[in-house]
């Protein structure tokens, strides 16, 4: 189906569903469209091929400040009006705030750059291809990759529209390819894993070699890794580990988790957080990033949304509802988990400004340290509301600069107050990774962390 | 079967043996061994009680299914939520088109199966009035405030949902099974001078409204509020190695991490595994036992039928401290030539079957609780964990401590806060010294290959002898 074809298709529906209000009724509607495509290649074969077409409405209706949500995946009329009462029903028992408002009044706009009409012509053979000779490239990217767990093509070609009664109305198509491997090494009766990963516009931008590259030097070089001996010393975080910590803090500075008394970060804008040269950007119009999107999950307009600027914490990110709460403007920041979900708030594509320097003077800076190119347990580990931070981790010792040892059975701690004003170095290695929706990962300087080991 | 959602009739999957029959054929056109129809429809209902307004109330339908065709070891899955006869012929045909081979099987006349276990909803939830809902939580909102004023905040999540599962393959097996599922979540947020805690209770079961029989709301309220008040009197942690005492349920998760997921036969087919090979060998002490068991009546994980219409089974991981059987679905069992587990377990018809575990239970020993505790002269006392993460290729793990306190001379006494526990699986069931008489469980949603499904976890009170702890003091 073509770009317009779709998104006409999906708006006649919504229209329908919007010309049902009532007076005094509030009602959106929102909808997708979607195709996916997942290969995964195991010993130079295809493992597994999926192909899925997925539709689905969901409906806010906002009643005398009440708010009720339903949702379909069968698009007849007759589930549609039944979608639709379910929504009014619920929203009589909501408790009614004023400040739940549908946003409208402007006009959606476009965003150039996330959908090639070339993506559709890439056949499926295509897609395997690449999934068996990212297999393969891993494979025989070093002596000690015995397996591979998984090597996988994905792509998404999305439609996503919305109508409501507030004159919001507009669609937008996106697509996505990505490779994901990965990699087991094995010495000694040791097996080691870690992923490479390649995100592109199209699928013949993707790059094999180098995500098999990634995965496959990432896991070898964890081989023969040991506790190591608890110590306080600066730690330097890979890509992979920086993008799960602006996880963390992205949830934190949402309004949603302020409001809800559920981030550290209350009450602190204004306040110096991180250290001076810190700066935090969410930017949903960055084509580069995976939340990349004209307009948000209620049809406002997407920004760049500067949170932390030179270690000064500015703003948080806000829906309408949250905006309209602290009556300030939204960021754009609505987030939909799909059609089944009523707006939340999240971060688009979230990252720190990255600074000057390659990830390997950033070692030479750290002189002795630890480089932890894995955490885990970070949704336990990392604490928005109490601050506390201990995460399980592995990763390499730094010496002289350079990486050495490995380390495994690792644990850094310290709490999220201090790893902020100890970051001493943003490296320039920015990349958006699909890790909590997308998040740019760069190379980071700590000041001292304990590292706990034996 | 209850034929009554509120008011209305759950429309059948509208699918006829005439329908079901030219999908498969065509499914296997193009020479697969092994074809399949998985059609859903999920009703569920949800809402949420936040700084005590009553906050995204959805109902909704979700529903579509998916044909996949296996050939060996491939598989080609294609679905739809468009349940028409063309739309399934048309995914039929995708499905096809992603395997190539000469096998000639010819679909078998399909007979209807029951699932082997039920596990019945005796109190409807979809019946339930919304007020009756609302109620619910505000019933566990105020007993999680009533806990202290130091308690700031109580979210309190309901959700329910009727799963109706439709199978049907090639080799003739026809079901439908039906699945209730009802759950209850409190997150309560204490502050006081300064330090912020949480606390979390979310009992859930396959079961209706008779779950609060077992957990009135008002116990699941207040249990999140002490949690989150006893935590405000935590001390940082150490760091170290200790004797670990884990409470009753709270062990749960790190058996599901570090021993579970490495008995999956996708994670042990791919040489992925700790436990890759080592059936027979005993890794864990004399008195560890542990099993998957998907018959639980009632359990949070528990089913008829697995996702590929396979009776759901108790399998024994370790016994008496061995390894023994893996976890599988039909393609690993095939694969490693094993029994098929009945595991095969997937999100929604949008997913393939992937080995899943169900109920994941650490079994009662001989020890008496409040001994295990007596003798130990100085450790850590845990009593609840948060979300872990392992590598199931080296065993490690780590889990954060929500709800932990020193043991010292014998006795819990000081709270301790910011803390994990940090080893391997093997090493960690092979210094399992002492396991309680009594047994308790937790349930999740268990992440793998982006599929969420309802796991539980169950253990009695446990020690560890030695285990890093991965402190902030």
């Amino acid at each position: 189906m073509t770009e317009a074809a779709a998104a006409e298709e999906l708006l006649t529906v919504l229209d329908r569903i919007v010309d049902r209000a009532e007076p005094g009724e509030g009602l959106e509607a929102f909808g997708i469209d979607e195709t996916d495509t997942s290969v995964k290649a195991y010993d130079g074969d295809v493992e597994s091929l999926s192909s899925a077409r997925t539709r689905g409405v969901g409906i806010r209706l906002v009643s005398d400040e009440r708010v009720g949500y339903a949702y379909t995946a069968d698009l007849s009329e007759e589930a549609l009006a039944e979608a639709l009462e379910e929504a009014r029903a619920n929203a009589r028992f909501a408790t009614p705030d004023e400040a739940n408002v549908l946003p409208g009044g402007s006009e959606l706009g476009a965003l150039e750059g996330l959908y090639d009409p070339a993506f559709e012509a890439v056949g499926v053979e295509r897609k395997v291809e690449l999934a068996v000779a990212l297999e393969q490239a891993t494979r025989s990217a070093a002596p000690e990759i015995k397996g591979v767990d998984s090597a996988q093509y994905g792509d998404g070609v999305r439609t996503a529209a919305i109508a409501s009664t507030t004159g919001v109305r507009g669609a937008y198509r996106r697509a996505d390819a990505w490779l994901a491997v990965e990699a087991l090494a094995q010495a000694g009766g040791v097996t080691t894993a870690a992923y490479g990963l390649d995100i592109a516009k199209l699928p013949d931008l993707l790059d094999v070699e180098a995500a098999a590259r990634e995965a496959a030097t990432r896991a070898v070089r964890l081989l023969g890794g040991r506790k190591p001996a608890s110590a306080k010393v600066p730690v330097v975080l890979d890509p992979f580990a920086t993008a799960s910590l602006l996880e963390v803090l992205g949830a934190a500075l949402t309004a949603d988790s302020v409001q809800r008394g559920r981030s550290m970060f209350a009450g602190r804008v204004g306040d110096a957080i991180a250290a001076g040269d810190v700066t935090l950007v969410d930017d949903g119009r960055r084509v580069d990033g995976l939340a990349a999107a004209p307009w948000d999950g209620e049809g406002v307009a997407t920004g760049r949304t500067v949170l932390v600027e030179d270690g000064v914490l500015r703003r948080f990110m806000h829906n309408a509802y949250t905006a309209a709460k602290d009556r300030v403007a939204s960021t754009g920041n609505a987030s939909r988990a799909g059609f089944k979900s009523p707006p939340g708030v999240s971060p688009t594509n979230l990252f720190l400004e990255p600074g000057d320097e390659p990830a390997d003077a950033i070692l030479r800076r750290a002189g002795t340290g630890f480089y932890c190119q894995q955490i885990m347990g970070v949704h336990s580990g990392a604490n928005p509301i109490s601050g506390d931070f201990s995460v399980g981790a592995a990763g390499l010792m730094i010496r002289d600069g350079e990486l050495a040892e490995p380390v495994r059975e690792a644990s850094i701690a310290s709490t999220i107050p201090d790893l902020l004003t100890g970051i001493a170095a943003v490296g320039s290695d920015l990349r958006f990774l699909p890790v909590g929706g997308a998040t740019g990962g760069t190379t980071l300087l700590l000041d001292a962390m304990t590292l706990s080991g034996a | 079967m209850v034929p009554l959602v509120g008011s209305r009739a759950v429309e059948p999957l509208a699918l006829d043996d005439d329908d079901v029959r030219a999908v498969l054929v065509e499914a296997l056109r193009s020479g697969g061994d092994f074809a399949e129809i998985y059609a859903e429809t999920r009703r569920g209902r949800s809402l949420r009680l936040d700084d005590r307004k009553v906050e995204d109330l959805s109902s909704g339908l979700d529903r579509g299914a998916g044909v996949r065709v296996l050939r060996g070891q491939q598989s080609a899955y294609a679905y739809t939520n468009v349940l028409t006869r063309a739309s399934l012929l048309d995914a039929a045909k995708v499905a096809a088109a992603g395997v190539s081979g000469s096998a000639s099987v010819r679909v078998a006349d399909l007979t209807t199966v029951q699932p082997p276990f039920t596990h019945p909803a005796a109190r409807d939830p979809l019946a339930a009035d919304r007020g009756v809902l609302v109620d619910i939580v505000r019933a566990a909102e105020e007993a999680a405030r009533a806990v202290d004023g130091a308690v700031r905040q109580a979210t309190i999540t309901y959700a329910d949902v009727r799963q109706e599962v439709f199978l049907a393959n090639s080799e003739g097996h026809r079901s439908t099974e039906e699945r209730v599922r009802t759950r209850l979540v409190a997150h309560v947020v204490a502050a006081r001078d300064g330090v912020i805690q949480t606390g979390f209770e979310g009992p859930g079961g396959c079961v209706g409204h008779e779950l609060f029989d077992d957990h009135p709301p008002e116990q699941v309220g207040r249990r999140a509020g002490q949690q989150a008040v006893t935590m405000l009197a935590a001390a940082f942690a150490p760091s170290g190695e200790f004797t670990v005492v884990l409470a009753p349920g709270g062990g749960g998760v790190l058996f599901h991490e570090a021993c579970g997921h490495g008995m999956e036969a996708d994670i042990v087919a791919k040489g992925a595994s700790v436990y890759q090979g080592r059936q027979g060998e005993r890794i864990g002490t004399p008195i560890f036992t542990g099993v998957d068991d998907a018959t639980v009546p009632g359990g949070w994980g528990s089913y008829g039928f697995d996702d590929e219409g396979v009776a759901a089974q108790r399998t024994v991981l370790f016994e008496d401290g061995v390894c023994t059987d893996y976890l599988s679905d039909r393609l690993r069992a095939a694969g490693l030539g094993i029994h098929d587990s009945g595991n095969g377990r997937r999100q929604s018809y949008a997913n393939l079957p992937i080995p899943r575990m169900s109920n994941s239970y650490v079994l009662p020993g001989q020890d008496d609780p409040a001994e295990i505790l007596r003798s130990v002269p100085r450790g850590i006392y845990c009593k609840g964990l948060g979300g872990g993460q392992v590598d199931p290729a080296s065993g490690d793990f780590v889990f954060g401590m929500t709800e932990a306190y020193l043991i010292e001379n014998g006795a819990v006494t000081q709270p301790i806060r910011g803390a994990n526990l940090v080893g391997d699986g093997p090493t960690a069931i092979s210094r399992i010294d002492a396991l309680g008489t009594d047994f308790e469980t937790r349930q999740g949603i268990c992440g793998k290959d982006g599929q969420g499904v309802p796991v539980a976890f169950g253990t009695p009170t446990l020690r560890i002898t030695k285990i890093t702890v991965g402190g902030t003091a």
